[in-house]
């Protein structure tokens, strides 16, 4: 599971951004006091439009950058002592596709399967699983430089999933792909829901989030606006679609 | 952990063609090539310049002693055209100007008289400096046409050569060759490590630092379990395994092209080169380059870690390269030697040891000094990339 508590983080102004933004103020805040929860065999949405803070709340649990202030725990773990074993928990997909042109699909998951200390036995097994479900076996000997968007995805996807995490973080996954990859996409997230697992995706895409998510949050500005259950949040509407409702707390 | 690392940035390495060229194929080929096109381009002009003839111009008539004394010079010291200006001194050097003629001869109405009389007597010479070999023909014919008038003259005056020129001085140099080459080319080979080290580190530190931020696959590398540290040693050994092959690779370009493009003209000191190309030899400069390179790799991994695209960490490291060639231009100034101080000048210590190697002079404990300098230097620059590489403003762009 996923807690956080009072989680704020500021990053430093040099002195083009001091002007910039007409202020004489060192630091400026990315996230502010910004606590959930997300427990396991559940979809946990972090909604927000562009510059939210989501991607530093991301960065944040999966110990890339450090908070100013507050807690993380990943599986019990404290993020923030203890950030390698929390990573070891974790599987992280950024949001580019973060991949090395120059090798394989094969190459990329056996590397990133040794730095996560996968035995070969069960590299083998879940690499064949992977790669069937998200059906990479025709382009996996490509260099990744060759591929289309979608199938760089479904790399970066089977990349995050190679160990088995229990937390899985998917930042925008379906960004820029086509109705069908994006679909497996959303089958895959349901299918790590239904084995139990963590799953904290980010979006923009209101659809989505409306089709896969048991809680969400919803970031502006670095703040929490919204917090609570699909349900709920389906309850409350005031307007005739999700996105309308989202835009309205956004702007309240 | 480490060599995990290391082998899949090595491998991405390999495959990047931009990086292999700089590494491995530049290196090799630069030296038997630039080589190869200079001994011909010298030759050719040598031989161009040589088998020229030559338009003399002279200020008198075809009849004078010094056109006499110079059509009787042999073909063997180059063929000439002489052209008398009969007194037209005007003519002569416009002609000159304008390249009808290529070397102009300017002596005194009188020189016959004054010769005859035993009385020193002017010569002028002109010609362009530019083009090659023509102040050398000059001085050779001048250098016949003296000898034969002033052995004339002691034979006048009946003194024996030796009466005049007691000493017969011979300047001998006690440097052995191996010395000698140390001395000359020593101060060459650290100008190549300096060079292709630099140029073997900088493209796979700029790709595996800065290109990794602008892929957005530094992100990725981070979110594993695996330490900083070790990401960054994984990496740096492949930017110092590039450094070293550079620099091997143009070393072996370089005795390839003395082995075989017969650029040395002696045939013993290929033999001495061959000879101090030992396997102790080798080690020695390894112990010199290791460190060298780590400290290029230090110097430009904070650097690649800081900037934000490629561009920016190219336009920043390829003008070091000249910073750290100024020292060991020092090197090469006569009467620079190693020792205690020298040796802890980062840069111009490698540059001055080896020289002393390639003498086989080397002082041990000097030598020790200048490991011991630059290991410092290599570790201050580990630490610092280490800092760097830590600081998340940088690692994220």
């Amino acid at each position: 599971m996923i807690k956080i508590e009072n989680l704020c983080k500021e990053f430093p102004l040099s002195k083009e951004q001091k002007k910039e933004r007409n202020t004489s103020d060192k630091f400026a805040s990315a996230v502010s006091n910004v606590s959930f929860d997300c427990n396991p065999g559940e979809v946990f949405s972090l909604l927000g439009p562009n510059g939210a803070g989501k991607t530093t709340i991301l960065r944040m649990l999966s110990t890339v950058i450090q908070p100013s202030s507050g807690s993380i725990e990943i599986c019990g773990i404290d993020a923030i002592k203890y950030p390698r074993e929390a990573r070891s928990k974790l599987g992280f997909l950024t949001g580019s596709t973060g991949l090395y042109a120059r090798l394989n699909a094969h190459e990329i998951i056996d590397y990133f399967a040794s730095l996560y200390n996968v035995p070969h036995a069960i590299l083998k097994e879940r690499k064949s699983y992977l790669f069937d479900l998200l059906g990479m076996n025709e382009f996996a000997h490509k260099r990744i430089g060759k591929l289309s968007t979608g199938m760089k995805q479904k790399v970066s996807i089977c990349r995050t999933m190679i160990h088995d995490p229990e937390v899985v973080i998917f930042d925008e996954p379906t960004s820029g792909l086509d109705v069908i990859t994006a679909d497996s996409i959303i089958q895959l997230i349901r299918d790590c829901r239904d084995q139990n697992k963590t799953v904290l995706f980010s979006s923009h895409i209101m659809g989505e989030v409306d089709l896969l998510c048991d809680r969400l949050a919803i970031i502006h500005q670095g703040q929490l606006k919204h917090h609570g259950t699909m349900d709920d949040f389906r309850a409350q509407m005031t307007g005739k679609s999700l996105t309308g409702e989202f835009i309205n707390i956004v702007q309240s | 952990m480490i060599f995990k690392i290391f082998k899949k940035e090595l491998k991405d390495t390999i495959r990047d063609r931009r990086t292999m060229l700089m590494m491995l194929v530049i290196p090799v080929l630069i030296f038997p090539i630039l080589i190869n096109v200079v001994v011909n381009i010298q030759t050719s002009f040598a031989d161009s310049a040589e088998e020229k003839v030559l338009r003399i111009g002279i200020i008198g008539d075809t009849n004078d002693y010094i056109a006499h004394k110079l059509s009787a010079i042999p073909e063997s010291f180059g063929p000439k055209k002489l052209i008398p200006y009969s007194g037209d001194s005007l003519k002569l050097y416009a002609d000159q100007k304008n390249e009808t003629i290529d070397l102009i001869i300017w002596y005194d109405k009188n020189l016959e008289e004054d010769l005859a009389s035993n009385k020193k007597t002017s010569i002028i010479w002109g010609f362009d400096k530019t083009n090659l070999g023509y102040s050398q023909r000059a001085k050779s014919y001048m250098q016949i046409i003296e000898a034969e008038e002033r052995f004339k003259r002691y034979d006048a005056l009946g003194i024996d050569e030796q009466q005049l020129n007691p000493f017969d001085t011979i300047y001998e140099n006690t440097a052995s060759e191996q010395q000698m080459l140390g001395e000359l080319a020593g101060g060459f080979l650290p100008y190549i490590f300096i060079v292709f080290g630099f140029m073997g580190c900088m493209y796979p530190s700029i790709d595996l630092f800065t290109g990794e931020k602008e892929r957005g696959t530094i992100e990725t590398l981070l979110t594993t379990p695996v330490q900083r540290w070790k990401i960054l040693v994984g990496k740096m050994l492949v930017i110092v395994l590039s450094g070293l092959m550079s620099s091997i690779s143009a070393l072996i370009g370089l005795f390839f092209s003395i082995q075989f493009l017969d650029i040395v003209p002696d045939p013993s000191l290929v033999a001495i080169i061959a000879s101090i190309l030992t396997p102790g030899f080798i080690i020695k400069l390894f112990l010199l380059l290791l460190p060298l390179t780590i400290f290029f790799a230090g110097v430009m991994i904070p650097i690649s870690v800081y900037t934000k695209t490629f561009k920016e960490a190219q336009s920043i490291i390829a003008p070091l390269n000249i910073v750290f060639i100024l020292p060991a231009a020092v090197g090469l100034f006569p009467g620079v030697e190693l020792n205690l101080a020298t040796a802890c000048v980062p840069i111009l210590n490698i540059v001055l040891t080896t020289k002393s190697l390639i003498a086989g002079n080397i002082d041990y404990l000097l030598l020790g000094i200048s490991f011991t300098v630059m290991l410092i230097l290599a570790a201050i620059a580990v630490f610092i990339s280490f800092r760097q590489f830590g600081k998340e403003t940088n690692i994220l762009n």
